[in-house]
C-alpha cells in the first residue's frame, strides 16, 4: 500500500505538534523566517512558481491570486477561510485542531507576502472551541515575539484575529464571508470588483483556505523543488482527501495529487462497506457532479485537471462514495435540501429554484413519483444555471443534473 | 464634461457618458430592459437577475493589447458565455448588447417564473394591481401557465403592519431589497432589514415606533409588487379608476410636486374625493419623493368641519346667510374703516389670493400684514437662490449652512436634499442649539446656547476659534446655500438671523449666483409668496389688530394661536374672517366667509426656493365656498376696485404686470415641462416606481433682487430682539417644530398619523426638570407671558442642553417666540 | 296564384302547431347560458359573500355600468373570505349590455348573470341596482353576512379551485 505523505497532517507522525516548543523543534517557523528575509514580491513569485493551487474548492493558483493586489491602495488584508461547511469536508478541522501552528505560520507567510499587517481567521460558528484554541495559540505566538510589532527584529508587524460566523454555508463564499466579517448580512457581493482589488472594508484582500495556507511553510521552508516532487505538474503538492460515505474507513487521507480514486477508496479507505459494489463518486461534496464509478473513473488520477477527463471537478476533494444501496433519488434530495437550506436568498433563481427543486425531490421520494416531475426537475435545474449571483446556485444543480443524466433508472419510479 | 462612450444596443448605436450603466444607456435609447431590484436613484445590486442581457466586448489580443479584427476589419466581438446583469455593468467602448435574443427572452421568462412560484394569487385584492411592475412584466415576458404546485407555495404572514402607516405582505415580497436600500442609501434611516435566509427571508423593521421614518411612504412607490402598501390607501380604489390631478403640497415651504388621485365616493354622496397623494417628478424640487406628512396630511381639505356658507353675527350668534348679505355688510364696514383696515393673511394662501387681497387693502389705504413666526422674507427676496438653481446639483466643493433649524422636522424633503448633497461631498455646516438628524452628515457642527444664534453666526463669519475651519470651508466653497429656521426663535429673532445670514452671503460675493443663496424655512408653504405680494409681518400684531377699524383675517387663526391676539381681536372695530374652518378667530368674527381648499381650485404657490409652481383643481368645490382670490375680488368690486375674480390665470397676468419679480410670468410658462432623468413613465413603472411623470409644469424660479436690482437695499422696521432675562424659578422656553403637530391642516388626518403627532408635552434635560421640581411624566401648568397652558406633560431627554424647555408648536402651547415660563404642578384634586 | 297562397295558409292553420307563447301565463325556458339579471353569489357552505371587491368586473365592463368600492374585512365583521369585500356594489342596469364580461372576469365566480329577464324601471335612479338588491339570499346551511368568524380560518380570498378549467 502506498503511504500517505504528511506534509500537512504532520501531527500524525509527530505527537504534540500543537505545542510551540515541539513545533519549533520540528522545523517550525523556518518558512516564515526565510520569508522575512526575502522581499515580499519574491515570496509571491516563489509561491507562484511552486504551482500551489487553492484548496478550498476552486483550485485557483494561489500566487497568481496574490499578485492581483494593487500596490496603490492600503492597507491589505489576508483572511483565512475556516468556514468549512461543504458537506463531507473535515480536513481544515483536523489541521486547526491538531496542527494549528503550521496553519498560523502559513497565514503569517501569506500576510507578509502581500504586506498585510492584519490577518483574520473566519471560522464557522460551530467552531467556537477551535476559535478559543486558536486565540490561545495566537497569544502564545505574540508572547514568543512571532506576532505583534517588529517581528523577529524586522520592520514587519502583524496581528491576527479570529472571528466566528453564525452557521451559514454561504459565508464560505469569499464575498459573503467579507460581508459577514464586516458585520453585515452574509450575502455575496457583486463581482467585479474582486476582493483582490476591493475586499474587506473596500481594501485589497486575499482570502485563502486553511489547507492552502498550511502548505506555505512547506514551500517556503523546504523550497519549491521539494514541494514539486509530489503531485503532478499542473497540480503539485499533497492534498488532504476527506473520504466518507459507504466506505469502511472514512477519514482524512493526505496523498500527493495524482493518486487514483482506486487507491484512495480501496487501499486507504478499506473498500466499500459490507463488500458492496461502488456506484458513484462525489468528489466535491454536495456541489459535486456525480461520477459514475466505472473502471475508467476509478483509475483516474485525482488532480485539478481531471475535470477534462471526467467532466467533474475535484473541488475541495471531499470524496463521498456511493454504493448500490444508495438510491440517487434520495441522494439528490439530500443535496437539494442542503442547498435550499443554505441559499442566502439574494438572487431569484437560487432562492426560488432551490426551494422548488426541494419540493420536487421530496415528491419524488414520497413513494408516488410522477414521471413528469423528473422532467420538471431537469427543467428547473437548467433554468437556474447561468443566472445566479454566486456559485452556490450553480452548484446546487450539479448533482441533480448529473444524477438524472447518469442514473436515470433510479428516477424512473420504484 | 465626462467622456462619451459609444456602444451598440440591439443594432442601435448609442453614445452616453462614461460610467453609465447599460440598463440606463438602453433606457435613454428607448429600449426597455426589465428590472426589479434596480432603481435609477440607487446603487445597483444585481439581485433579481431580471435584467440579464447578452454582452459582447471587443476582443483584445492578450499579448499585443491590440484589438482583434475580423475579415471586414471590424473589431471582433467576444460574447460572454453567460448572460450578465445589465444593471451592474458600466458601458465600455465598442460594447455590443443584445436584449431580445431567444436566450435573453428565455432568461426573462425563467426569472418571472421563479418569482411567481411563491407569489400569492392576490391580484384581485392587492392594492398594487393595475400599476404593478410584476403584473406588467409577467404579461410581457412571463409564462402563461404555472408549473408550481399550489400546495408548495411558501406561506408567510400577510397584512403585517410596519407601524400604523405601512402594511407589509410578506408573501408578495419578491425580496428585491429596494425598500431596504432606499432607507439605507437615500434616507439613511436603516429601519428595515432582511431577516432569515433563503426562501424564508422577510422584511422586518427594527425601530420603535416601527418603520420610524418620515419617508416611509416612498417605499410603497418603489416597491415593485404590492408588498408595501399604505394604510391610508388600503382598498380605496383601483389605479385605473383614478383620475390624476397635478398639485403642490401645502404642508411646508419645499413645494413638493404631487399628483392627487381622485374618484367618486358613495360615502360622500357621490362626490369626487381625493383618494391618495402621490409624488410627481420634479428633479428640481423633490425628485420623485414626498414626505409622509404630505402623503397623508391632505384630509383637511375634505374635512366635514369645513364652513360651507357665509355667516354673519346676529343676536343669536353666527348664522348662515347668502353671499350677498355677507358681502353687503363687509362692504359697508370696509367703507367705514377705510385706511383703518388691517388685512392679516396667512402663508397658506395662493399668490393669486394674496395679490387680490393686497390690491383691495391698498385701494382702501389699509395695512397688509403677514401672520408668520418666521421673518426675514425681504432678505430672501434679495439674496435668495439665483435663477436656475437646483439643490440636486450641490456636491463636492459646495457648502451648505443650516442654522437654527431641525430641518428634518421643519421641511423633510429639504433635509433629504441637503443630506444627499453632503453624500455627494458638499461641506455641510450645522449650527443648532441641540443635536438633530442633520448632524451625522455635517462636516462641521456647532451647538450654541439657545438665544445665542446671532453670536454663533458672527463667530462663524469671523472664523473664530473652533469655527475657523468651517469659516475657511465657507470661504473657499464654490457655492454657498444658507438655510435659516426657527429653532427656539420667533419673529424678531428669525428676522435678525436672516439679516446676519444675508450679510454673510452678500459679503462672500455670492449674492444672486446660481446654486447660492438664502432660504428661509417658513412654517407655511407660501409665506414667501405673501412677501412677494406685499405682505409683511408686524412685531406688534396685537397692537395693530386692536387698533384696527376692520380686521380682515384670511387663512390665519391669531385668536387660536395666542390669547393676547384673541384679546386684541376683541378690540378690533369689525372682524371679517375668510377661512376653511370655524377656527377660534372665525368663532369671534362678525362675518365669516368660506374659502375653497387647494384641491378645489387652481393657483400658484411660491416655494422657499422662490419657485412659482401651479396647482390644479382636483375635486369640485362644494357649493358655497369661493376661492380666496374670488372673495377678495368680490369685496374689491364692492369697494370700488376692479379685480379678476374668476380666472386665476388672469390674476397671474396681473401679478406679472404689477410685481417686478414676477414679470413675464404666465400660466403657460409655469406649466412648461422638459425631459427629466430618470425617465418615470406610467407605462413602465418597474423602472422608477409608481410616482407620476410630470406633464403639468416644472415651475419657474424667480431671479433674486440682488440680480434684478443690484443697488437696492433691504430695510425692515423691526426692532432687534432684546436678550431674554429668565427670572429665578422660571425657565427659558424655546419653541420648536415637530413635523406631526396638531395644526389645523394636519389634525383631520388624525386617524392616520395620530399616533405620531406631538402631544401636549414639553421636553427638558432631566437635571433641569429636577431643579424645577418635576420628573418625567409629571403633568404641569405652564405660565407664560399672558398665557397659561395646563395639562402639559414633562418629557426628559439627556441629550438636551440644560436650562431650557422645548415646547412643540401647534399643540396648544401658545408661545410664539422664546420666553421665560413658570411651571406649576397640575392640580387634580379640587381645593378644599 | 292567390289560391295557392291561401291554401298554404289554410293548411298551416289546420295542421301546424302554434308557436305563440302565451306570456306571462306561459314562459319559455331560457337557454343554458342565458344572460339575465345579475346576482352576487355566496358560498353555499358558509353563506359568506363571494365578492371580494376587486373591481375586475368594473374594469371588464365595456359599458361602464358597474361601480365598486372595497373595504376591509375583520373577523368580528366578516363579509367575505380573505381581507377584502365590496362595501359598495352597484350596477346601472340601463347601461348594462348583458354581455357577461363581468362574469368572465370575476375570479371568485361572484357575479353571475342569472335567468331573470323581467326587469323594468320607471325612472333612471331605480335602474341602479345596489348590493342589497344583487346579493342572493343566504343558502341553507349558511349564515347571513356580516358574520363573526374564528380568526385564522378565512384567510384566503381566492378559492383554491379544484379544476381551473371549469
Amino acid at each position: 500500500m502506498s503511504d500517505q505523505v504528511y506534509l500537512l497532517l504532520r501531527h500524525r507522525e509527530i505527537p504534540d505538534l500543537d505545542r510551540l516548543e515541539v513545533y519549533r523543534q520540528n522545523e517550525g517557523f523556518q518558512g516564515f523566517e526565510k520569508a522575512l528575509q526575502m522581499k515580499p514580491a519574491d515570496v509571491v513569485q516563489q509561491v507562484k512558481d511552486s504551482g500551489l493551487r487553492g484548496r478550498g474548492g476552486a483550485g485557483f493558483p494561489t500566487g497568481l491570486k496574490w499578485s492581483f493586489l494593487p500596490n496603490n491602495l492600503w492597507p491589505h488584508y489576508v483572511v483565512a477561510n475556516a468556514d468549512e461547511s461543504e458537506p463531507g469536508t473535515f480536513k481544515d478541522r483536523e489541521i486547526l485542531e491538531r496542527n494549528p501552528l503550521q496553519f498560523l505560520e502559513g497565514l503569517m507567510i501569506a500576510c507578509y507576502a502581500v504586506q498585510a499587517n492584519t490577518g483574520y481567521i473566519y471560522l464557522r460558528g460551530e467552531f467556537w472551541q477551535i476559535a478559543a484554541w486558536l486565540d490561545e495559540k495566537i497569544a502564545e505566538l505574540e508572547q514568543a515575539g512571532l506576532l505583534g510589532d517588529r517581528i523577529l527584529g524586522t520592520d514587519y508587524s502583524l496581528r491576527l484575529y479570529t472571528h466566528l460566523g453564525a452557521g451559514a454555508y454561504i459565508c464560505g463564499e469569499e464575498t459573503a464571508l467579507l460581508e459577514s466579517l464586516e458585520g453585515k448580512l452574509g450575502q455575496p457581493r457583486l463581482r467585479p470588483p474582486f476582493p483582490a482589488v476591493e475586499g474587506l472594508y473596500g481594501k485589497p484582500t486575499v482570502i485563502n483556505n486553511v489547507e492552502t495556507l498550511s502548505n506555505l511553510p512547506v514551500i517556503l521552508g523546504k523550497g519549491n523543488s521539494f514541494y514539486r516532487q509530489y503531485g503532478t505538474d499542473r497540480s503539485p503538492g499533497t492534498k488532504i482527501f476527506c473520504l466518507s460515505g459507504r466506505v469502511n474507513r472514512p477519514g482524512n487521507y493526505e496523498l500527493p495529487l495524482g493518486r487514483t480514486f482506486r487507491e484512495l477508496i480501496y487501499e486507504h479507505g478499506g473498500g466499500i462497506l459490507e463488500d458492496g459494489k461502488i456506484k458513484a463518486i462525489m468528489s466535491a461534496g454536495a456541489s459535486s457532479t456525480l461520477i459514475v464509478a466505472d473502471e475508467k473513473a476509478l483509475d483516474t488520477p485525482m488532480t485539478y485537471e481531471m475535470t477534462d477527463a471526467l467532466g467533474a471537478p475535484l473541488g475541495s476533494a471531499s470524496v463521498i462514495i456511493l454504493d448500490e444501496t444508495v438510491d440517487m433519488k434520495w441522494l439528490v434530495h439530500k443535496t437539494v435540501s442542503f442547498f435550499r437550506h443554505e441559499s442566502c436568498g439574494k438572487c431569484t433563481p437560487c432562492r426560488e429554484g432551490t426551494y422548488w427543486m426541494n419540493h420536487i425531490t421530496r415528491r419524488l421520494n414520497s413513494g408516488q413519483p410522477n414521471p413528469e416531475d423528473v422532467e420538471l426537475l431537469v427543467d428547473v435545474a437548467r433554468e437556474i444555471q447561468g443566472k445566479c449571483l454566486c456559485a452556490l446556485g450553480e452548484f446546487s444543480t450539479m448533482a441533480v443534473l448529473s444524477g438524472i443524466e447518469k442514473f436515470r433508472s433510479d428516477f424512473n419510479g420504484s | 464634461m465626462a467622456n462619451q462612450v459609444t456602444l451598440t444596443i440591439d443594432d442601435l448605436t448609442v453614445t452616453v457618458p462614461e460610467g453609465t450603466l447599460v440598463v440606463d444607456a438602453a433606457r435613454k435609447a428607448g429600449i426597455d430592459i426589465p428590472v426589479f431590484c434596480y432603481h435609477p436613484k440607487m446603487e445597483p445590486v444585481g439581485m433579481c437577475r431580471m435584467c440579464l442581457v447578452q454582452v459582447g466586448r471587443p476582443m483584445v489580443d492578450r499579448a499585443t493589447g491590440q484589438p482583434v479584427l475580423d475579415a471586414d476589419g471590424q473589431p471582433k466581438i467576444q460574447f460572454s458565455p453567460k448572460l450578465e446583469t445589465s444593471c451592474t455593468i458600466p458601458v465600455s467602448e465598442g460594447m455590443v448588447i443584445r436584449t431580445n435574443t431567444p436566450e435573453v427572452l428565455r432568461a426573462h421568462r425563467d426569472i418571472i417564473e421563479f418569482l411567481l412560484t411563491s407569489h400569492p394569487l392576490d391580484c384581485p385584492i392587492c392594492d398594487k394591481g393595475g400599476e404593478c411592475p410584476l403584473q406588467d412584466l409577467t404579461r410581457a415576458y412571463g409564462p402563461g401557465q404555472s408549473r408550481f404546485l399550489l400546495d408548495d407555495k411558501m406561506r408567510l404572514a400577510k397584512h403585517v403592519p410596519l407601524g400604523e402607516l405601512i402594511y407589509l405582505d410578506r408573501e408578495r415580497c419578491i425580496l428585491c431589497a429596494r425598500c431596504i436600500r432606499f432607507q439605507d442609501e437615500i434616507v439613511d434611516e436603516p429601519v428595515l432589514s432582511f431577516y432569515h435566509r433563503g426562501r424564508s427571508m422577510q422584511i422586518v423593521t427594527y425601530s420603535d415606533p416601527p418603520f420610524d421614518s418620515y419617508f416611509s411612504g416612498n417605499t410603497t412607490d418603489i416597491c415593485p409588487v404590492g408588498a408595501l402598501t399604505t394604510a391610508d390607501f388600503r382598498f380605496a380604489a383601483r389605479p385605473w379608476e383614478l383620475k390624476n390631478n397635478a398639485s403642490i403640497c401645502t404642508q411646508c415651504p419645499v413645494g413638493c410636486n404631487t399628483t392627487l388621485n381622485t374618484r367618486r365616493e358613495v360615502k360622500s354622496g357621490g362626490k369626487w374625493v381625493v383618494k391618495r397623494v402621490m409624488p410627481r417628478q420634479n428633479e428640481l424640487v423633490n425628485e420623485i419623493w414626498i414626505c409622509d406628512k404630505g402623503r397623508f396630511g391632505y384630509h383637511y381639505a375634505e374635512s366635514g368641519e369645513r364652513i360651507l356658507s357665509p355667516h354673519v353675527r346676529k343676536e343669536q350668534g353666527l348664522v348662515p346667510v347668502s353671499w350677498d348679505e355677507a358681502l353687503d355688510l363687509v362692504e359697508q364696514r370696509l367703507r367705514q374703516a377705510g385706511a383703518g383696515t388691517v388685512t392679516l393673511a396667512g402663508g397658506r394662501l395662493a399668490n393669486e389670493d394674496l395679490f387680490n387681497l393686497a390690491q383691495v387693502t391698498d385701494h382702501l389705504g389699509g395695512r397688509k400684514l403677514l401672520h408668520t413666526q418666521v421673518g426675514g422674507g425681504e432678505y430672501v427676496q434679495r439674496y435668495g437662490l439665483g435663477k436656475g438653481s437646483n439643490l440636486g446639483e450641490l456636491g463636492k466643493g459646495d457648502a451648505i449652512l443650516v442654522i437654527a433649524s431641525d430641518l428634518q422636522e421643519e421641511a423633510p424633503v429639504w433635509w433629504l436634499r441637503v443630506k444627499r448633497a453632503a453624500d455627494r461631498g458638499a461641506a455641510l455646516m450645522v449650527l443648532n442649539p441641540r443635536p438633530t438628524r442633520l448632524d451625522p452628515y455635517a462636516r462641521f457642527i456647532h451647538h450654541y446656547r439657545y438665544g445665542e444664534e446671532l453670536e454663533a453666526l458672527g463667530r462663524l463669519a469671523a472664523g473664530e476659534g473652533e469655527l475657523a475651519e468651517a469659516a475657511e470651508a465657507l470661504r473657499s466653497a464654490e457655492n454657498l446655500v444658507i438655510f435659516y429656521g426657527s429653532e427656539g426663535l420667533g419673529l424678531a429673532e428669525t428676522t435678525a438671523l436672516a439679516r446676519e445670514a444675508a450679510g454673510l452671503l452678500a459679503g462672500s460675493g455670492r449674492a444672486g449666483k446660481v446654486n447660492s443663496g438664502l432660504i428661509g424655512v417658513w412654517q407655511q408653504n407660501n409665506t414667501l409668496g405673501a412677501y412677494d405680494m406685499g405682505f409683511r409681518p408686524e412685531a406688534d400684531l396685537a397692537g395693530a389688530l386692536s387698533g384696527s377699524g376692520l380686521a380682515w383675517i384670511a387663512a390665519a387663526d391669531p385668536a387660536g394661536d395666542h390669547p393676547a391676539l384673541e384679546a386684541a381681536l376683541k378690540q378690533a372695530g369689525f372682524l371679517v374672517v375668510q377661512d376653511l374652518f370655524m377656527t377660534r378667530t372665525a368663532q369671534m368674527a362678525d362675518v365669516v366667509l368660506p374659502a375653497q381648499a387647494f384641491t378645489e381650485r387652481e393657483g400658484t404657490f411660491t416655494s422657499g426656493e422662490r419657485r412659482v409652481q401651479r396647482f390644479y383643481p382636483a375635486v369640485a368645490a362644494p357649493p358655497g365656498p369661493l376661492a380666496d382670490f374670488s372673495i377678495a375680488a368680490r369685496v374689491g368690486l364692492r369697494v370700488g376696485i376692479e379685480l379678476e375674480g374668476a380666472s386665476a390665470a388672469t390674476v397671474m397676468l396681473r401679478i406679472a404686470a404689477s410685481v417686478p419679480a414676477y414679470a413675464g410670468l404666465d400660466y403657460a410658462l409655469i406649466s412648461e415641462v422638459s425631459e427629466q432623468w430618470p425617465i418615470i413613465g406610467r407605462e413602465d413603472r418597474y423602472y422608477g416606481g409608481t410616482g407620476y411623470d410630470n406633464h403639468q409644469g416644472l415651475g419657474v424660479q424667480l431671479q433674486p433682487d440682488a440680480v434684478t436690482d443690484p443697488d437696492g437695499e433691504v430695510s425692515i422696521a423691526m426692532a432687534a430682539p432684546a436678550p431674554l432675562q429668565v427670572p429665578e424659578g422660571a425657565v427659558y422656553l424655546a419653541p420648536v417644530t415637530r413635523l406631526y403637530d396638531q395644526g389645523l391642516t394636519l389634525k383631520p388626518s388624525m386617524k392616520i398619523v395620530g399616533q405620531r403627532m406631538a402631544r401636549r408635552e414639553v421636553w427638558l434635560n432631566p437635571e433641569t426638570a429636577a431643579r424645577l421640581g418635576f420628573g418625567a411624566a409629571s403633568l404641569v401648568t405652564l405660565e407664560g407671558e399672558g398665557w397659561t397652558a395646563s395639562g402639559v406633560e414633562i418629557r426628559v431627554d439627556e441629550q438636551l442642553p440644560p436650562d431650557v424647555l422645548l415646547a412643540p408648536r401647534s399643540v396648544g402651547i401658545p408661545a410664539t417666540g422664546p420666553e421665560a415660563v413658570r411651571l406649576r404642578p397640575l392640580v387634580t384634586e379640587p381645593e378644599a | 296564384m292567390l289560391v295557392r297562397g291561401l291554401l298554404t295558409t289554410l293548411k298551416a292553420f289546420l295542421t301546424e302547431k302554434t308557436v305563440t307563447v302565451q306570456y306571462p301565463e306561459q314562459k319559455r325556458m331560457v337557454r343554458t347560458r342565458f344572460r339575465g339579471r345579475h346576482v352576487l353569489r355566496r358560498y353555499e357552505d358558509t353563506g359568506l359573500e363571494r365578492c371580494i371587491g376587486c373591481s375586475l368586473c368594473e374594469a371588464a365592463c365595456p359599458a361602464d355600468a358597474i361601480f365598486v368600492e372595497a373595504s376591509e374585512n375583520s373577523d368580528e365583521e366578516r363579509y367575505s373570505p380573505g381581507e377584502r369585500y365590496a362595501s359598495t356594489y352597484e350596477i346601472n342596469m340601463l347601461r348594462c349590455i348583458f354581455c357577461g364580461y363581468c362574469e368572465d372576469a370575476c375570479p371568485t365566480e361572484a357575479i353571475v348573470l342569472s335567468d331573470n329577464y323581467e326587469l323594468s324601471f320607471h325612472d333612471r335612479a331605480s335602474a341602479i341596482y345596489t348590493k342589497e338588491m344583487l346579493l342572493e339570499p343566504v343558502p341553507p346551511g349558511g349564515k347571513p353576512t356580516p358574520q363573526r368568524t374564528p380568526p385564522g380560518v378565512y384567510t384566503r380570498a381566492i378559492p383554491e379551485m379544484s379544476d381551473p378549467t371549469d
